[in-house]
């Protein structure tokens, strides 16, 4: 196996969709300026990237006609770097990180960037046109199950109260302001440029997050549910980009990445519960490391709703201290295309930032999957 | 080139605000600038705060959110140049004469020459306030008294000083006539002006009869309301609107300001009770309560009234005067000649009131038309004082009030046995003050059928609607109903009116006077059809509107819809029908069908569906147009304004809008005629529909409402059948439905619906109760 690493990461601000200072911006303006500004940090010549491997939840209208081949010339990448968009809904992002990695094993190129993108203001979730089929939808209705329900149903089925679920957002928005307050938050992020000025930092964290207000709001899925606007992560407008190349190029090029890929993979599990995905992709990831999950020093775990990401850290016995250090979706925002690239790369740096030695990155996916990547320090 | 393209407010409080943000509902940049508080960080948060505030108050001040974008918030240190490029500054800060003039001075530096600028006083001579100021500054400036919510309110009063300039007059006229859609009331420089100075004369008199014949505020409300023509919040509701503390301010200003043999001040009293209940926070609904209050304690929703002897809070009582039931059949004279309390109390306050009234002329205004007008459209009467008076008989009314020992004014006395209004040769005309009679004349461009109606006949009537003849070869279909709601003989007369239209006219405008252009079909026909599984007869009702609503869209001349107020369900399917709307901006539509169980069966469904599939803002591929559709008539959204219904495709881009309503119909007029040359009718449209997968789509966005608590469980059933009809039935992606096979779902599946036990539900509750059930 050729070590293949994370050697940046990179993301715009994420802002609130339909309301946010982002919600002008085309997502493919959007993802052009985000990969620009990857680009613009490290010093390579662009002619060595094989692929844009670009995620998108919603591929159409803005996003669609191949988005990633059309922000490669929006970036003005050299025409010989090719563009793929790939979609995993929440989890397309950290598959472009995959299909690198699975190309560079393939000796099929030596470096990549893998981005993600996701205007929620400018393509709604479902897209424009949701045709289910009717014969999956009368047999299995459950495969187009509305993702809030998911996580209604991982709090009935593990008993997540509504006050832990207050509980974990409100330390998600602490978390994240802290980490705002630091700069931690600015490193990473690319300064986007909107007809309305510039935007460099993020919109949907609420440093004054409390219990109190979390617990005034009504349930936003079930009527006699748990899960409320507060407790899920909002729709969000933002993109991220990484660089993928194998350790010897970053060597060459005097970078100095961020992490080693160790393993990564992918489980289904039942749609109506699909917040469960990241145990049975986690354990498979660690499997393939031949680690512990007890021995992972630090992990990103995406924050689809409070509720799901309680179940997983349950299920797979998690340490708290760990996850999420510098703030989850829930407080952030999840640009659903975005997410995967982001969580990698910050889990990443984290890993470099901490000193510490294994890493993980895990998420659920609509439909019923988990996706996970286990990284190693270089 | 406009005369006035940009306008500038200064006072951002309720009435301040409230202008600006109607001058920005009439297309007009605006200006709002108030005072820099004491150590504020933003120095402009007074005006900025007010904006936001437009944006939450209801009823709305602005007729859709974005016109608050044309509002600049501003303070007048720092952004008083601004004022150099307004064509019209309006004064609306707070009612004291030195801080008006200090004002005025540096208004006056910063303004550009020939600028109009006027005061929203309501208690301030115009002489008192420019007195001492310079003359370029005098002949510039006027009053402009607008009233609460300035959005709703129609009226305006124009106060003009002896150095105005009639330039300025005109132009303030014309703008606010045309662009913001006032009746423009001219009145004298007298205290309160016209509709103030009778108002709180009136008010002040409900309230003191009120107390001293022992009246509960249920009582005097029941008389003074609704049996007179006057909104049924009657006195003390209305009190409780305005704010109870203000009135001490308007009763203290109008005692000092008039003579002490003006009769207002046999009226003038301060009730110990009002007094305490400011004191304790009961100021109206603004406060805790005011003569009414809701007791939400114990969860439940009670109204209340205050005993006005004790002070003491009790359930609120439907009062059953004789008087009152005597009114509805021969009303206000029976009513003010009753012999129970109520009558009694009705002679007592309205003897004084409209003998006050007539007492006024020529004081306040030049004639009594203004004076009607003011008080019919800033206090919402539907009579003013004289033609309550010609309702009474003037010389009936000078009578009863030399019987009673009150002096009969001179005018009443003038008119004699005659009356205030006559009509002469088709045109009415009113008493003047030198004793002969003058028409009443209207504004150009203004059509009214109330002035048609005295002139000439039908072409054709029926009992609930007509045919009028408006000239320049244009026939109004006119709706006559009961709230204008559509029933089988409005659908024959729409069929006539085409018949008689393709022989003799050139253009239909469908147009009517009353509050509402129609509040949709009248549901009533449902109901025994519906009970008795008559499923046929239901399907033949709903196919005959559907065949006058066709023959409406594809009539061989222009059909024009002027809708004004609400145009609901069948009434909406109007505007959707015609070939071009010139909506009055205060036109409230929506296909609210659902509400009754059923769907839009007249084609509806299928116009609002074509509309949003041939806009070329809807996103591509078969279902934006779809969900919008369903969006729309599912949640039985309603546009709050015009503008509103142009954002839910009710209306269409290149629609009229008119602002005042008495040129709706000129305006309607005009824009048929426009259409008239060369004109062919639409062709019938076709439309891909993505059929069950789309029905598949919307059904599990009502599986997610129900689960929210957003919809009920037989919201779920009438939506379920109305994705059947948007999603085009058993269609598929690669076929075209055409418009026939539209109706026809929308046909099959009103019947369904309306076979439905929870329709029935619907049905019955609505006809009952006036509010949808949510079962």
């Amino acid at each position: 196996m050729k070590p293949v690493v994370i050697a940046d990461y990179v993301r715009s601000p994420f802002t609130f969709a339909s309301k946010g200072e982002l919600k002008g911006v085309r997502p493919d303006d959007l993802g052009s300026q985000t990969v620009r500004g990857l680009l613009d940090r490290c010093d390579i010549d662009p002619q060595d990237i094989e692929d844009l491997i670009l995620g998108c939840a919603f591929p159409e209208a803005e996003q669609g006609l191949n988005v990633a081949r059309m922000i490669g010339l929006m970036a003005d990448l050299p025409l010989s770097v090719g563009g793929t968009t790939v979609n995993r809904f929440c989890g397309s992002s950290m598959q472009a990180i995959h299909m690198a990695a699975g190309a560079i094993q393939m000796n099929a190129g030596e470096a990549f960037i893998c981005a993600g993108i996701e205007s929620m203001s400018r393509v709604p979730m479902l897209g424009y046109n949701p045709l289910p089929n009717p014969d999956l939808y009368e047999h299995k209705p459950q495969a187009y199950i509305a993702m809030g329900q998911t996580a209604e149903n991982l709090a009935t089925n593990y008993q997540i109260a509504r006050a832990e679920q207050d509980d974990f957002s409100v330390a998600s928005h602490k978390k994240a302001a802290a980490a705002q307050a630091a700069g931690r938050l600015a490193d990473e992020i690319i300064p986007i440029k909107t007809p309305d000025g510039v935007v460099a930092a993020d919109g949907c964290i609420r440093a004054d997050s409390s219990a109190e207000t979390l617990g005034t709001l009504r349930p936003a899925f079930d009527e006699n549910g748990s899960v409320t606007a507060g407790s899920s992560s909002p729709l969000t407008d933002g993109a991220s980009a990484t660089l993928i190349c194998t350790e010897d190029y970053a060597g060459k090029n005097g970078l100095s990445p961020l992490a080693r890929i160790k393993s990564i993979s992918i489980a289904g599990c039942r749609p109506e519960i699909m917040g469960i995905g990241p145990v049975g992709a986690t354990k498979k990831a660690a499997k393939r490391a031949g680690i512990d999950i007890n021995d992972i020093d630090v992990i990103e775990l995406n924050e689809a709703f409070a509720a799901q990401a309680l179940a997983c850290i349950r299920d797979l016995d998690l340490d708290m201290g760990k996850i999420n250090l510098d703030g989850g979706a829930i407080a952030l925002g999840h640009p659903l295309g975005a997410t995967g690239a982001r969580i990698t790369g910050k889990v990443a740096s984290i890993l470099k930032r901490e000193g510490a030695k294994t890493a993980l990155a895990t998420q659920c996916i609509g439909g019923g999957q988990g996706i996970a990547t286990i990284l190693e320090a270089v | 080139m406009r005369e006035i393209q940009k306008v500038a407010v200064i006072g951002a409080g309720v009435m301040g605000a409230g202008i600006a943000a109607h001058i920005a509902n009439a297309g007009v940049e605006v200006v709002l600038l108030d005072i820099v508080p004491k150590d504020a960080e933003d120095r402009r948060v007074i005006a900025k705060g007010a904006v936001q505030k437009l944006l939450k108050t209801d009823p709305a001040p602005l007729m859709h959110p974005r016109n608050a974008k044309r509002i600049q918030p501003g303070n007048i240190e720092d952004d008083i140049a601004l004022l150099g490029d307004c064509d019209w500054i309006v004064e609306a800060v707070i009612e004291n004469l030195e801080i008006k003039q200090d004002l005025y001075r540096k208004v006056d530096a910063a303004r550009k020459p020939g600028s109009i600028i006027s005061s929203n006083t309501s208690t301030i001579p115009l002489s008192a306030l420019v007195e001492g100021l310079p003359t370029g500054f005098q002949s510039d400036f006027l009053i402009t008294h607008f009233f609460n919510p300035p959005r709703y309110m129609r009226l305006v009063e124009i106060i003009e000083g002896a150095d105005t300039r009639p330039e300025a007059g005109r132009v303030a006229r014309d703008f606010c006539d045309k662009r913001l859609g006032k009746s423009v009331v001219t009145s004298n420089d007298t205290p309160g002006f016209i509709a103030n100075r009778i108002g709180t004369f009136w008010l002040q008199a409900s309230v003191v009869e009120a107390m001293d014949a022992g009246l509960s505020v249920e009582e005097a409300d029941s008389v003074i309301g609704r049996p007179m023509g006057i909104p049924k919040t009657g006195v003390f509701g209305l009190l409780d609107l305005v704010g109870l503390d203000l009135m001490p301010h308007v009763l203290d200003s109008l005692r000092t300001a008039l003579p002490s043999s003006d009769p207002f001040q046999d009226v003038y009293r301060k009730p110990e009770l009002i007094e305490k209940m400011i004191a304790d926070g009961y100021t109206g609904r603004k406060g805790k309560g005011g003569f009414y209050r809701l007791n939400t304690s114990g969860g439940g929703r009670v109204k209340e009234a205050i005993n006005l002897q004790t002070g003491a809070y009790a359930k609120a009582v439907r009062p059953g005067l004789a008087s009152v039931a005597a009114s509805k059949k021969g009303s206000i004279k029976a009513l003010v000649s009753h012999s129970d309390k109520g009558g009694v109390y009705a002679w007592k306050v309205m003897s004084k009131t409209l003998a006050y009234a007539a007492s006024l002329v020529p004081e306040i205004a030049d004639d009594i038309v203004a004076v009607d007008e003011a008080m019919r459209l800033g206090y919402n009467w539907k009579f003013g004082p004289f033609e309550m008076i010609d309702k009474l008989g003037a010389a009936w009314f000078a009578d009863h009030l030399a019987a009673d020992g009150m002096a009969v004014p001179d005018f009443l006395r003038q008119v004699g046995s005659g009356s205030f209004y006559r009509v002469q040769n088709g045109a009415l005309q009113y008493q003047t003050v030198d004793g002969t009679y003058s028409n009443v004349l209207r504004p150009d461009g203004v059509l009214l059928l109330e002035d048609i109606r005295l002139r000439s006949k039908p072409i054709a009537k029926n009992m609930s609607a007509s045919l009028w003849d408006v000239g320049d070869g244009v026939v109004v279909l006119e709706f006559q109903s009961k709230l204008n709601s559509i029933n089988p003989m409005i659908l024959s007369m729409i069929r006539k009116a085409i018949d008689i239209g393709e022989k003799d006219y050139k253009a239909l405008v469908i147009y009517n006077e009353g509050s509402n252009f129609s509040v949709g079909a009248n549901i009533g026909f449902l109901v025994v059809p519906s009970m008795l599984k008559l499923s046929g007869v239901v399907g033949w009702m709903v196919g005959q509107g559907q065949k006058a609503y066709q023959a409406l869209k594809f009539a061989p001349f222009p059909v024009v819809a002027a809708p004004s107020g609400m145009a609901l369900g069948g009434g909406c399917e109007v505007l959707l029908h015609s070939d071009a709307v010139q909506a009055h901006a205060e036109t409230y539509a929506g296909l609210v069908e659902v509400g009754v169980g059923v769907i839009p069966g007249w084609g509806g469904c299928k116009e609002l569906l074509l509309r949003w599939a041939g806009d070329t803002k809807t996103p591509r591929g078969p279902m934006p147009p779809v969900i919008k559709a369903f969006e729309t008539i599912s949640m039985a959204k309603v546009a709050k304004s015009a503008a509103e219904a142009r954002s839910l495709r009710f209306l269409s881009a290149d629609d009229g809008i008119t602002m005042n309503r008495d040129r709706l119909l000129a305006d309607a007029k005009a824009r048929a005629l426009a259409l008239v040359d060369g004109y062919a009718p639409p062709e019938p449209k076709e439309i891909q529909l993505p059929g069950l997968s789309a029905k598949v789509a919307m059904q599990m966005a009502v599986g997610d409402f129900r689960k929210q608590g957003l919809a009920t469980q037989h919201d779920a059933v009438v939506s379920g059948e109305l994705s059947t009809v948007l999603s085009g039935g058993d269609t598929d992606l690669t076929e075209t439905v055409i418009e026939s096979k539209l109706l026809e779902l929308e046909r099959t599946t009103f019947k369904r619906l309306a076979m439905k036990a929870g329709t029935l539900a619907r049905i019955r509750h609505m006809l009952s109760t006036g509010k949808p059930l949510r079962n």
